[in-house]
């Protein structure tokens, strides 16, 4: 069994886009600036199929 | 990881230690991923609600609507005049003030103290609360003196053909 690493990483990526998005999407709600908001908000639910297909990816490959 | 828990203490029929819990708490890397996809929706689903929230805001459904009310003619409000009215509802009494040719402002009149009338002072150029000397300014509605602490509610003014309407109260802020 060849296991690659990759994909863990991309996924820790995705965390981390995860987490400045939502940052982001609260600050700019605060701020009033209501339409960057709601661009965060889309990017942190887009973020969670790419996320799932990474995951994919990786275990189909390799296991 | 010791295998402590995992022996057999003694030879004889084992009944009670055939359970082989070997690595089964162990978090390997397909497990690992199965975490960071379901933060991963945890996130997605949590900015859901930010999203309709900015969304209503946007569209204006936070706001309260007022039908729009005349409030007084354009001629009959000279420069540095304040007329009383009321506005949205018939007992929230208003002020409106001309403070040139063509500006206007308008607030809600009960002090944010304990809601006295407040009076436009005309030679000393702010709205007086005589009740306990609070002061305000003209120009924004905050307080700048006495006990109120908080800013008199505006009301959003529009002139139309002669005529001055009060349209809608500005939402407060704290």
């Amino acid at each position: 069994m060849k296991r690659s690493y990759i994909p863990v990483a991309l996924l820790l990526a995705v965390l981390m886009l995860n987490i400045i998005a939502t940052q982001y999407m609260v600050h700019q709600y605060f701020y009033q600036n209501y339409t960057n908001t709601i661009i965060a908000a889309v990017v942190n639910v887009i973020l969670f199929p790419v996320a799932f297909l990474i995951y994919k990816k990786g275990v189909m490959v390799n296991d | 990881m010791s295998d402590k828990n995992n022996k057999i203490p003694f030879n004889e029929d084992n009944y009670t230690h055939n359970i082989n819990r070997n690595n089964e708490r162990k978090l390997d890397r397909r497990g690992f991923m199965k975490t960071l996809v379901g933060a991963a929706g945890v996130f997605a689903v949590s900015s859901l609600p930010w999203g309709v929230l900015a969304a209503k805001e946007l569209g204006g459904l936070g706001d309260k609507k007022y039908p729009k009310q005349k409030i007084a003619d354009l001629n009959s409000v000279a420069v540095g005049d304040a007329v009383d009215f009321h506005f949205p509802g018939e007992h929230d009494s208003a002020i409106l003030i001309r403070l040139s040719e063509k500006k206007f402002v308008a607030y809600q009149n009960a002090c944010t103290h304990l809601r006295c009338p407040v009076f436009w002072q005309k030679d000393e150029g702010d709205l007086l609360c005589p009740c306990h000397h609070g002061k305000f300014d003209v120009e924004t509605g905050a307080p700048t003196a006495g006990p109120p602490r908080r800013p008199l509610p505006e009301i959003h003014v529009k002139v139309e053909n002669g005529v001055v309407y009060a349209v809608g109260v500005k939402r407060y802020e704290a």
